[in-house]
């Protein structure tokens, strides 16, 4: 109509438009621009290989070994799994909790008002960069445990069979923590909320099942499908012979115990799909 | 173009926005004017497909906003100051915003430029005042170099030089050929600001005219009149609709008819004028008067009548 009298800006190009590739883009400036990101991967880092180092020195699980164990090798370089799966998970909440509490999150859905776009790209972003901290974090602890074992003759080489699996494992459940979070937190939109549930999935659960199993038989059946025990096993070494828990309950093989937190997650990521498309932002 | 058809929006039982239709022009400045909860917010959300109307539609440029390509060169929204994460300093938020569109750092440089927020683009969000927040909303919406522009609000907390930039900007966006969507509660500012202005009164429009139109329609058009003879006056022009009522200070106050109507009845009649000055009301006025019985929240000091109002 009077678009003739428009005089567009030149540092706009007639080509701005949105993609999936950008809108990556945008979620990563924006998650990697927050101090708590910063703060939450530093910390996943810090205390997964302080922690591995400091059990390895102590020579925590290994009392009286005399050989090379590559069980006792991974579980002491994936210690750090149990605090940063909480950490990974609050990191996770607050990515989307964080825009509703701020109301960044009109900004971000005005921008893309397909909106499904954008909470596949926050999934992928966070779960590239999770994963990544995380492998750093399991391999730095391998590392960062190899001397101190290798002087009691005990440590275990990268090219032992599963044992990189396992570390590689342990990192990619760190990632799907997160984005199992996220997910949550789109559903809930509360960071409260969002953190209470996800970590209520994580660590709650695995508490409440064997009280349960002493009232019902299934119990001790669904034990190795819950999320964080599935967890456990993608960073286990694969074996023949069922490695038995110390509170007795049976693991999943490693790719298994894989798909079942890929599950969760997928769920997880469904659930807050549907909410973020039917609600009002 | 903004183009709304029966858009109608419903919290549960509360009726936000009932069924209006609109039209918001390019090449000129609408005004979006109604008091506090009157829809005028939730409008503007389902412009911009944050809320999704319980029936109707509203279109921007003959599509759905969700429908477009480039959103942000369709539309540039300024919803309210509170729409960034704290954390983040201004910069980063713009280009998070702008990279969604592969739009670069050079426009959101230009942007912070433009809305005087060189010295502070690096520190974060959270330490900003009001004002400071209101621009870095304005040059937000402004990244995509937009088709559109819709402002909430958008003098609220800005100082007088702040004040006097949105009005020069919005006026030089219109001249541009731009749509422009505005709302304020500051009528004087709308008074200078605005062509043209859609009132909304409890989710309904109740004016949707040019600020002359509303101004003429909700406080009547009053010609005062001082003469030495006012009752041959009186008897010359006395018709049905035109009433004549007398100050204090001997002027007299005409309404239904113009000062030309006046002036060539008195001239025809042989009456001598001294004075003869078309009356207006105020915006605010008129603004009053339109929304008198749809305001919600009404303190309780704002009591004038229409009556009183029109003067």
């Amino acid at each position: 109509m009077t678009a003739a009298t428009l005089t567009p800006s030149p540092t706009v190009r007639s080509d701005a438009r949105l993609t999936f590739p950008r809108i990556l883009r945008s979620e990563w400036i924006k998650l990697t621009s927050l101090r708590s990101t910063l703060w939450s991967l530093g910390l996943i880092v810090a205390l997964g290989v302080g922690l591995s180092f400091l059990v390895a020195s102590l020579g925590f699980g290994m009392e009286g070994a005399s050989a090379p164990d590559p069980g006792a090798v991974v579980t002491t370089a994936t210690i750090g799994v149990s605090f940063g799966q909480l950490i990974a998970a609050v990191l996770g909440v607050l990515m989307v909790t964080g825009e509703y509490s701020t109301g960044m999150i009109r900004s971000t859905l005005a921008a893309v008002p397909a909106r499904l776009p954008v909470l596949a790209a926050k999934s992928l972003v966070l779960f590239l960069l999770v994963s990544a901290v995380g492998a750093i974090t399991m391999f730095g602890s391998w590392a960062a445990t190899y001397p101190v074992l290798d002087a009691q003759g005990l440590a275990v080489g990268l090219a032992e069979p599963g044992l990189a699996p396992a570390l590689a494992g342990a990192a990619v459940y760190l990632g799907l923590t997160a984005v199992f979070a996220l997910g949550l937190g789109t559903l809930l939109r509360s960071s409260a909320g969002g953190i209470a549930a996800s970590l209520g999935v994580i660590l709650v659960i695995p508490t409440v099942l064997p009280l349960l199993s002493l009232a019902v038989d299934w119990a001790d059946e669904v034990a190795p499908y819950i999320f964080s025990n599935a967890g456990v096993a993608m960073a286990r070494l694969p074996s023949t012979e069922s490695v038995e828990e110390s509170i007795g309950q049976t693991l999943l093989e490693p790719g298994l115990g894989g798909l079942v937190v890929l599950a969760w997650t997928l769920v997880s990521l469904t659930l807050g799909a549907i909410a973020l498309r039917r609600r009002d932002a | 173009m903004i183009e709304a058809r029966a858009l109608t929006k419903k919290f549960g039982k509360r009726t936000a926005v009932d069924g209006i239709d609109f039209r918001v022009q390019p090449g000129q400045v609408t005004g979006f004017l109604g008091p506090n909860g009157a829809g005028k917010s939730t409008t503007m959300r389902m412009i911009a497909g944050l809320d999704r109307p319980t029936s109707g539609e509203v279109t921007v440029n003959g599509r759905h906003y969700r429908e477009h390509r480039a959103p942000l060169r369709e539309v540039g929204i300024l919803l309210d100051a509170k729409a960034v994460h704290t954390g983040r300093t201004a910069y980063r938020h713009l280009l998070a915003m702008a990279a969604t569109h592969g739009i670069g750092a050079s426009r959101v440089r230009e942007v912070i430029e433009l809305a005087g927020l060189e010295s502070v683009a690096h520190k974060r969000v959270g330490g900003f005042s009001l004002g400071m927040g209101q621009r870095l909303g304005i040059a937000a919406a402004l990244l995509g170099d937009p088709a559109t522009v819709i402002l909430d609000e958008p003098v609220n907390g800005l100082d007088p030089e702040g004040v006097r930039w949105v009005r020069t900007l919005v006026r030089g966006l219109a001249a541009e050929g731009r749509t422009v969507l505005l709302s304020s509660h500051l009528m004087s500012e709308m008074a200078q600001t605005a062509d043209h202005l859609i009132v909304l009164g409890r989710g309904r429009v109740v004016a949707d005219a040019t600020v002359d139109e509303v101004i003429a329609r909700a406080t009547g058009s009053s010609v005062r009149v001082r003469t030495p003879d006012l009752a041959r006056l009186h008897r010359t022009i006395a018709a049905g609709d035109v009433t004549v009522t007398t100050l204090d200070d001997g002027a007299a106050v005409v309404s239904g008819l113009t000062p030309t109507q006046i002036g060539d009845a008195a001239a025809s009649a042989g009456v001598a004028i001294h004075e003869l000055v078309a009356l207006s009301g105020s915006l605010e006025d008129a603004y009053l008067t339109l929304t008198a019985d749809d305001v919600e929240y009404r303190s309780a000091h704002v009591t004038r009548t229409p009556e009183e109002v029109a003067r």
